[in-house]
Formats: C-alpha cells, structure tokens, sequence
C-alpha cells in the first residue's frame, strides 16, 4: 500500500543570510500509513522540525518530493494541521477564539465555529474554561488548546513538533494518553515528533530514528504492544527491550 | 503553629504610594506659598499658589477657560488622528517588509532626533494661524511615535504566530489583521503616550507663534501683560490635562491588554 504521506529523498539547505549553510535534510525517506500513529526520533537539530514543516508545506524542499495522496504538497492545506511545541496561542484571543481561528481562516460562518469549538472543549477536556486567555492556563492546558486548534478544521493529518516536551512529567503522562484516547476517537494520521524514546513508543504504532544532520531515516522500528495502549505497558520487557534497541541505534548518532 | 495570620494591611500601607505622592505634591505649593513669607513677593515675575488659584477661578467663572480649551482641543485632535491614521500603518509596513523599513528608517530617524518644533513657524505660514497650521504642527510632532511604535511592535511579533496563521490557510491580509496588528496595538498605546505629550506642545507653540484664541494663545497672552497669576493657571491646567491623559492612557493598557500585565 502506498505511503498516505511519503518523503522520497528529502533534501533541503538552510541559506541564511551572512551565514555558512546548513543542509538539515539529506535524502529523507518516509512512508506514513493511512490512519498510522508515527514517531519521529532523532538527535536534536537532524532536521525533525524541517521535516514537520515541509509536510505543512510553510518549508520548500531542495530536491526529493513529499506527497500526500500521491500529490506533491505545494503549501498548507486544511488536510493538515501542525501541534506547536511552544504552543502558539494568540494571547489576545479566549480558549473558544483560538480554536476557531483556522475555521475563521477558512470562513466558516460563526454559528457552525462556535458548534465546533464547543465540541472540541469538550474532547480535550476544557470545559468551563471557554472564555479564559492563554495566560491564565497551564502549560498542559495552553497545549490541549493546541490539539483542539489543530483539530478544529478536520485535518487528515496531525502534525505534532514536540507537543508535549515545554510540560512536566505528569502532565505529560497525561496528555499522552489523553492524545490517544482522542487519536482513536478522531482516526487522523499522526507524524509525531519527540526526543522522549519512552514516549514514541508508548504512542505508535512505528518510530523512525533520524540520522545526525543533515537528517536521514536511520532505521524504522514496528511497535508490536496492543492497544488501546495502557500505562502499565511501560514496565513490561517488551517495551524495554524496545527502548534498548531504539536508544542503540540512536546513540551514535548523538554528539554531546 | 500551623496557619499563619494573614496580615491586613493598614490603610497607610495600602495607599502609601498614592498618599506619598499626594503629599509631596502638597508640600510643593505649600513651600511655593510659603516662601514668599520670607522672600518679597514681585508680582511682575512670580506668582503664588494662593493667586493662581484666584486667577482660576475668575478664567473658569468667565467660561474663558473652557472656551480656550475647546479652541485648541480640535487641531490638537485632528493632528492626533492624522498622526495616528499616517503612522500606524507607515510603522506597520516599515517593520514587516524589510525592503521599505531599509529605505525609511534612516529618514524617518533623521526627522524624529531633530528638533521639528524649530518648524512650526514655517508650517504656520504655509498652514495658515487657523486649525489647519496647528493641527499640521501637531502631527509633524506627534506622528513619530507612532511609526517607531508600530515598527518596533512589528519586529517583536512572534514568528511562531505568523507560521500558526499561515498553516491554517491565512493569506498576507490574514496575518496583519489576526496577528500583527494585534501583537502591534499594545505598542501603538505605549507609543500614543509619547505622542500625546509632544502634541500639547505642539499645540501650545503653534498658539505661540499666531493665533488670537486658544489655551497656547492664552498664556503668552498672559505672559505678555504680566497676568502671572493667569498665566500659572493655565500652564497648571494644560499640566493637569497631560497627566489625567498619560495616566488615562497607561489604565486603558493595563485594562486592554491583561495578557501583557508582568511584562
Ligand atoms: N530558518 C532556518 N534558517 C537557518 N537554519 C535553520 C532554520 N531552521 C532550522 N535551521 C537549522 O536546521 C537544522 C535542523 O533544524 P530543525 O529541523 O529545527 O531540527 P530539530 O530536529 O531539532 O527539530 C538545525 O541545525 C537548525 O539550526
Ligand atoms: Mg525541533
């Protein structure tokens, strides 16, 4: 079955002005399943955000193609919707407006916004909190406004940059397993990234490890745990000697 | 001991900052009044707190006062709003598209550090005494800000929100109404505080150099014919009147902008 999403050797150069370049991307080979949970690990700066926003079509690739549906992707689309890792509220809008803004961008009349934001609340678990501003909420909050935002226009696709990783441990304990109870609910393909090999396995159904910059997939590992996934699953030898394996592979990789 | 009493503050602790203000306030036109008890008193080069009082009260119970206010009020207003309208959007454009903040900024720099009220005589006399030259003098002084402002709350504004926006479908238009122009408000409010400042005193020189009413006109009026007490008055007022608008102004940010309140 052909790739729902497929990077065939991505490639891409960053050119900033008055500074040497950077080539994040060298020849980057995915295939993301329809409907697929899929991780992304790698060394930080190998080029997983480059990745992410390529998909989201804001970055243009040097050479390579990435395909949705077997069609190059040419911009954003409302087939797609990115999870920021600093979040990406607009501090002067409420909970309800922020979670409107993509339907209002594609000008969906209020009353039907309005229907879908006080869904939404609902799933991500917000309720009451309507019509407070970013700055009164949590860093787990702000980031289940993120996931509600991304989900708010039905995406196909939800791109994740590290959603969880400004949150503290137990915050993001539950926001994983929070995300997927909503992931099951909602079927959208999921390209997440994260540097938390605990929790890339914990969430997918694969990880692909990422090769130093400039980025390549190292090697793709199929995670056999059953779902729905609990949290007990952690402890078991299977997902260590997961962790194990993954962690051998992506250590080479890191330089400290 | 478990729980600690949470201590009340006292009335004097709650307002120290206003009461501590207020007293040095009152203690200045004490002294001012009080001096003159020591030193002789020449009306014809100082007045006292207890004359311009008097002088005040004979300007507000003749409705001169008022009438003066009202004269300068509209240049001021219509300059205000014409720096405004120019600035802001001047600003906006200077900082989002590098291109023409490049071009601009030198310029526009040049003309902020340079003493434009050195101007207002020749902008009097192409404008004209009348509403026109002043309100022209009052834009020429205050539209500064505003660019500056507005540039500056553009470069400030966050990359991420411009990535979110434009993931979601938004276009050019889309990211100056739903994420610069709302990043950019709180400094255009800032920057409107500077401005107003430097509009009263454009008013007051544009009513200096010529022009037969007005609050500028009132006191080199006075001034001219040794009404001191008066003239005190009036520079009193137009003191009064920048305060409640600075003040007013940086209340309208805090209430407007809470997300910035810390910052
Ligand atoms: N806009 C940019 N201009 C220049 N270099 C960039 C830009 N964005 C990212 N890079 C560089 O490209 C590399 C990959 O970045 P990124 O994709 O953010 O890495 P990460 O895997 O940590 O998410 C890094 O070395 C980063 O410094
Ligand atoms: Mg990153």
């Amino acid at each position: 079955m052909a790739g729902y999403i497929e990077g065939r050797n991505v490639s891409l150069t960053f050119r900033p002005p008055n500074r040497a370049p950077v080539r994040a991307l060298g020849g980057f080979d995915i295939a993301v399943e329809e409907g697929e949970f899929l991780s992304i690990v790698g060394p930080s700066g190998c080029g997983k955000s480059t990745f992410l926003n390529v998909v989201l079509g804001l970055t243009k690739l040097d050479s390579g193609e990435v395909l949705m549906h077997g069609k190059p992707i040419g911009g954003p689309g409302s087939d797609r919707a990115m999870v920021f890792q600093e979040f990406g509220l607009l501090p002067w809008r409420t909970v309800q407006h922020n979670i409107e803004l993509g339907l209002e961008l594609k000008k969906v009349p209020a009353e039907k916004r309005r229907a879908t934001a006080e869904r939404l609340v609902v799933l991500v678990g917000l309720a009451g909190f309507e019509q407070h501003y970013p700055h009164e909420l949590s860093g787990g909050m702000k980031q289940r406004v993120g996931l509600a935002r991304a989900l708010a226009t039905d995406p196909d696709v939800l791109l994740m940059d590290e959603p969880f990783a400004a949150l503290d441990a137990q915050t993001r304990d539950l926001m994983q397993a929070e995300l997927l109870r909503i992931w099951r609910e909602a079927r959208k393909t999921v390209l997440f990234v994260t540097h938390q090999i605990d929790e890339a396995i914990y969430l997918s159904d694969r990880v692909v490890v990422m090769s130093k910059r400039p980025g390549r997939a190292k090697k793709i590992f199929a995670i056999g745990l059953p779902r729905p996934r609990e949290y007990e699953m952690r402890v078991t030898p299977q997902f260590n000697d997961l962790k194990l394996e993954i962690w051998n592979t992506l250590k080479d990789e890191i330089v400290a | 001991m478990a729980e600690q009493a949470i201590v009340r503050p006292t009335f004097a602790v709650r307002y120290r900052k206003i009461l501590l203000g207020g007293f040095a306030v009152i203690l200045f036109f004490a002294a001012w009044q009080a001096i003159f008890l020591f030193v002789p008193f020449n009306p014809l080069f100082i007045s006292k707190p207890s004359l311009i009082a008097a002088g005040l009260v004979d300007l507000v119970d003749s409705g001169d006062l008022f009438h003066d206010l009202a004269v300068s009020a509209v240049p001021f207003f219509i300059g205000l709003a014409a720096a405004v309208i120019v600035g802001v959007p001047l600003g906006i454009v200077m900082g989002w598209r590098p291109r023409v903040g490049y071009a601009l900024d030198p310029l526009m720099t040049v003309f902020y550090a340079s003493p434009l009220v050195a101007l207002a005589p020749l902008l009097v006399i192409f404008f004209g005494v009348g509403v026109s030259g002043k309100a022209v003098i009052v834009f020429v002084l205050s539209v500064f800000p505003f660019i500056f402002n507005a540039h500056a709350g553009v470069r400030a504004v966050d990359r991420l929100l411009i990535n979110v926006v434009r993931s979601l479908g938004g276009g050019e238009w889309d990211l100056y109404r739903k994420v610069i122009f709302p990043s950019v408000l709180p400094y255009i409010v800032a920057g409107s505080r500077i401005a107003v400042g430097r509009a009263l005193i454009a008013v007051l020189v544009g009513e200096f150099f010529a022009a037969s009413e007005g609050i500028g006109y009132a006191i080199s009026r006075f001034g001219d014919i040794f009404a001191l007490d008066r003239m005190f008055g009036c520079i009193l007022v137009v003191m009064a009147i920048a305060v409640v608008l600075t003040e007013g102004i940086r209340w309208a940010e805090r209430a407007a902008f809470p997300w910035r309140a810390g910052q």
